[in-house]
């Protein structure tokens, strides 16, 4: 029983150690007392979209801009045709002046990523608005739904 | 229940279950600034101390799975994981019988549904179990011949 104590209180104490080195060490930490993040709304900060939608606006409007959340190299393997590849840990040093005002232009933003998870994508999109661009689509399904619906993809040469 | 305290159960639980661990760690680690939003997304903590989950939970995770893989400590690995499996199930049970829609993303478009999370619930079950016993059902000591086998040459 002593044992087991003493090696959870390690654990603990290890955990608080490498947790606070580690934010300490992030090039983007978080602050340690939350201030109160107000989460990305549906509606507010982004909109949600399926394919089918998605690519009727994708061909149909003049100015679209698409960015791609997934790792480079899914992206090289297949994309929406023109995409954009952004990480959402990159998000800061990729909006340039240049590519903020194209954004901010746009007719529409859309967002995927390789899943419906979504997540990473809404923050982005609720970034994205915070800066001025309008609400972005989140396409739910990711591109996996984009090529299931047979619509055009562009593989990097 | 002597079944219960067999060494092979005991490295086969900690596998599965650090494995599950580690590849949970994985993606709060490298960061964990979405996870803030998803914690509040859950409606059960104040804004204050979310940040704190965030910031150390992540590291515990992997500190657990290691402790299960290899078997070093691993009984105290187990008993944070079941603190920390006993969190989540409260926290998912809760939405869930509330019919928030929270996923482990939060926000996840596939986690419609209050089924959902009630699956979630579930999902974490098996998981609470097998950190239960191991944190409950310790090996014996190994008698001090089998090291003593293990090292023939002295």
């Amino acid at each position: 029983m002593r044992t087991l104590a003493r090696d959870a209180a390690l654990l603990l104490a290890l955990t608080l150690g490498l947790g606070a080195a580690a934010n300490q060490l992030r090039p983007h930490r978080l602050p340690w007392w939350g201030q109160g993040q107000q989460p990305p709304m549906v509606n507010v900060d982004f909109r949600l979209l399926d394919v089918g939608t998605a690519e009727t606006l994708w061909s149909s409007l003049p100015r679209v801009v698409v960015l791609d959340t997934r790792p480079a190299e899914d992206g090289a393997a297949g994309r929406i045709p023109g995409a954009w590849h952004v990480e959402y840990t990159d998000l800061a040093s990729f909006l340039t002046a240049e590519r903020l005002a194209e954004l901010q232009q746009a007719d529409a933003v859309i967002i995927y990523g390789r899943d419906d998870e979504g997540d990473l994508e809404q923050l982005m999109a609720q970034e994205l608005h915070r800066r001025g661009v309008q609400p972005p689509f989140v396409m739910v399904g990711g591109f996996p739904a984009w090529e299931a619906a047979g619509f055009e993809v562009e593989v990097a040469p | 229940m002597k079944r219960l305290r067999n060494v092979w159960l005991h490295r086969a639980l900690g596998l599965a279950l650090g494995a599950v661990f580690l590849y949970a760690a994985k993606d709060k680690l490298i960061d964990p600034r979405p996870l803030v939003t998803i914690i509040w997304g859950y409606q059960l903590l104040p804004n204050g101390p979310i940040n704190l989950i965030a910031i150390f939970m992540p590291w515990m995770e992997l500190l657990v799975g290691l402790t299960l893989l290899t078997g070093v400590k691993r009984r105290a690995g187990a008993f944070w994981a079941t603190l920390m499996l006993t969190g989540f199930i409260v926290a998912l049970g809760i939405n869930a019988a509330r019919g928030l829609n929270v996923a482990c993303g939060c926000f996840s478009t596939s986690a419609t549904d209050t089924q959902n999370a009630w699956l979630l619930v579930l999902r974490d079950l098996p998981m609470w179990l097998a950190a239960a016993v191991m944190l409950l059902f310790p090996p014996p000591e190994r008698p001090r011949a089998e090291t003593r086998e293990s090292s023939p040459g002295t």
